[in-house]
């Protein structure tokens, strides 16, 4: 487990026409503690997935500091940190089995080869998809998909988990239970998870704590609530969690041009 | 349907849910008739050749009958395994020599947006390029030789596979790649396990639509500036107006043709891509 932080967070893309640069991402700073869950809330191309991108190692070309844990993101993979990421679709290798995508994760990691089959096993008992181990993605229900997707994920024990609109393609139902899934795993490892989201209730249920970033370009972080004082496990019938959404989405309309 | 086989011993919550069984209402499977309705098509297709012989003064257009009589003949003697065996060793190299190019040229051009563009007016030329011109130019500079024979049955087709292998290469899911990335995958990792897995499909596509071009070719060469070979002999007894060998030698190569497509191409494919079949 690991700690988030980010220091004045600047990135700039090129223009797809001519020679300009944009700014996706204008002076973001905020801290993930360690073991929290924090979500960043905001509408589409507001640079939330940068951000992860940057946290991740996949995006070097920013201004200004991110620490894993008080080492920069270059170093700490090679001190051996371990990120994981569930992205918005599963993106399982279509040509693996559930077992063997786990298996190219664990590898990846560096895990003993001999501790992977226990692993795999527990992780897929906990995702409920222990019947499913030897079967092929497209053999799966989108649902299933993601499922074994968060047990990639998990599966390496990963000091962070990134998670970039996971639930997003799911129909509410399946996304309901996946994000349920998702917390129970997070109550044996409590890995430090950063999420990016633009579902207000998603985030309410899932976070400690929620920033709202501005329509981008130019992305900056307007807003950071806290939701320490909704308890664990959360329920979605609870009053306490929807007033807490609707306070998020009040806030949301402050910042998003569309919603105003 | 694998899929429903899931769902009956799922204990997972979802699996019986409605999205994503895969399987679309109303889609007849003809899987169990499969086999028959090849047959039917095969039989169809022998009883237009039939027919068209019937209209035809047979020494214009042989039948079914009188053409497999001949080639059972022709089969008796060495000479239509020597020339199959001299147009087998031609398609061979041809296709060695095609594909290798194709392979530099499509991935060059996938791969930079520079070489993408320097190529492009070459592959353009190459594919307005008439075979014949091409052949004949070879010809001339090369010699009447074996080396002039593989050339002009490789090059024609070099711009259409590289098109092909550049199209393929190009449409590699990057997503997959910045999964194996985030989760800090080696570059060795990546190749075997992530790029090579997608780029397969597509050498495969294009060797199968290689050989099948390449043979075309093949027997064009030879038909052109060579005495011995498939393309040879049946120009030879086009000349000698024996309509019914020059339709034996074109059917001996269709057996050996569709003998490389199952045994070696389909053998492939089953083995390789049995995940891109168990949607069912």
């Amino acid at each position: 487990m690991a700690s988030i932080e980010l220091t004045n967070i600047v990135r700039d893309f090129p223009e797809a026409q001519g020679r300009g640069r944009w700014r996706a991402i204008d002076d973001v700073s905020f801290k993930v503690e360690t073991g929290e869950i924090v979500g960043i809330l905001g509408p589409s191309g507001c640079g939330k997935s940068t951000l992860l991108n940057i946290v991740a190692g996949l995006d070097e070309g920013y201004g200004g500091r991110c620490l894993i844990d008080g080492v920069p993101v270059s170093e700490a993979f090679e001190k051996g940190f371990r990120v994981a990421y569930v992205f918005q679709q599963s993106r399982l290798l279509p040509w693996k089995t559930v077992r063997q995508n786990i298996e190219f994760v664990l590898k990846a990691a560096g895990r003993r080869q001999s501790t992977w089959q226990e692993r795999i096993d527990a992780i897929l008992r906990m995702v409920e998809l222990s019947d499913f181990a030897d079967f092929f993605p497209a053999q799966l229900s989108g649902g299933m998909q993601q499922r074994a997707s968060i047990a990639r994920a998990f599966a390496i024990e990963p000091d962070i988990l990134l998670l970039d609109e996971p639930f997003s393609a799911l129909d509410e139902l399946t996304a309901r239970r996946l994000r349920q899934s998702l917390l129970e795993i997070w109550r044996e490892f409590r890995t430090t998870i950063l999420f990016v989201s633009h579902n207000a209730m998603e985030s309410t249920f899932l976070g400690d704590r929620v920033m709202i970033m501005g329509q981008g370009p130019g992305g900056r972080i307007r807003e950071k609530i806290s939701l320490a004082h909704l308890s664990r496990p959360r329920t979605y019938d609870d009053v306490g969690l929807f007033d807490a959404s609707r306070e998020v989405i009040t806030a949301m309309q402050q910042y998003v041009d569309d919603l105003k | 349907m694998a899929i429903e086989t899931a769902n009956s011993s799922s204990s997972s919550p979802e699996a019986g849910s409605l999205e994503g069984t895969g399987k679309k209402p109303g889609y007849r499977d003809h899987g169990s008739y499969a086999p028959l309705i090849t047959v039917a098509s095969v039989l169809t297709l022998l009883a237009l050749w039939q027919l068209g012989a019937i209209l035809l003064p047979p020494n214009v257009f042989a039948g079914p009958l009188s053409v497999s009589l001949a080639l059972i003949e022709e089969m008796q003697t060495v000479e239509l395994w020597q020339d199959m065996g001299k147009t087998l060793q031609r398609i061979a190299l041809a296709f060695l020599l095609a594909m290798t190019l194709s392979l530099f040229f499509g991935f060059s051009m996938a791969m930079s947006r520079t070489a993408g563009l320097f190529f492009r007016v070459w592959v353009v030329l190459g594919l307005t390029l008439p075979s014949l011109v091409i052949i004949l130019t070879i010809y001339m500079t090369v010699g009447l030789n074996e080396t002039a024979a593989v050339l002009g049955a490789a090059l024609p087709i070099v711009p259409i596979l590289a098109i092909n292998i550049r199209e393929g290469v190009s449409s590699i899911d990057l997503g997959l790649r910045d999964m194996a990335v985030a989760f800090r995958a080696s570059r060795a990792q990546i190749i075997r396990d992530v790029i090579a897995p997608q780029i397969a499909p597509v050498l495969l596509a294009s060797s199968r639509f290689g050989v099948g071009l390449v043979w075309k070719m093949v027997l064009f060469v030879e038909l052109l500036g060579r005495s011995d070979g498939i393309g040879y002999k049946i120009e030879f007894y086009y000349q000698l107006f024996n309509m019914r060998l020059v339709l034996a030698y074109a059917l001996s190569f269709l057996f050996v043709m569709l003998l490389i497509e199952i045994a070696i191409f389909g053998v492939l494919e089953r083995k390789a891509f049995r995940w891109r079949r168990v949607r069912g």
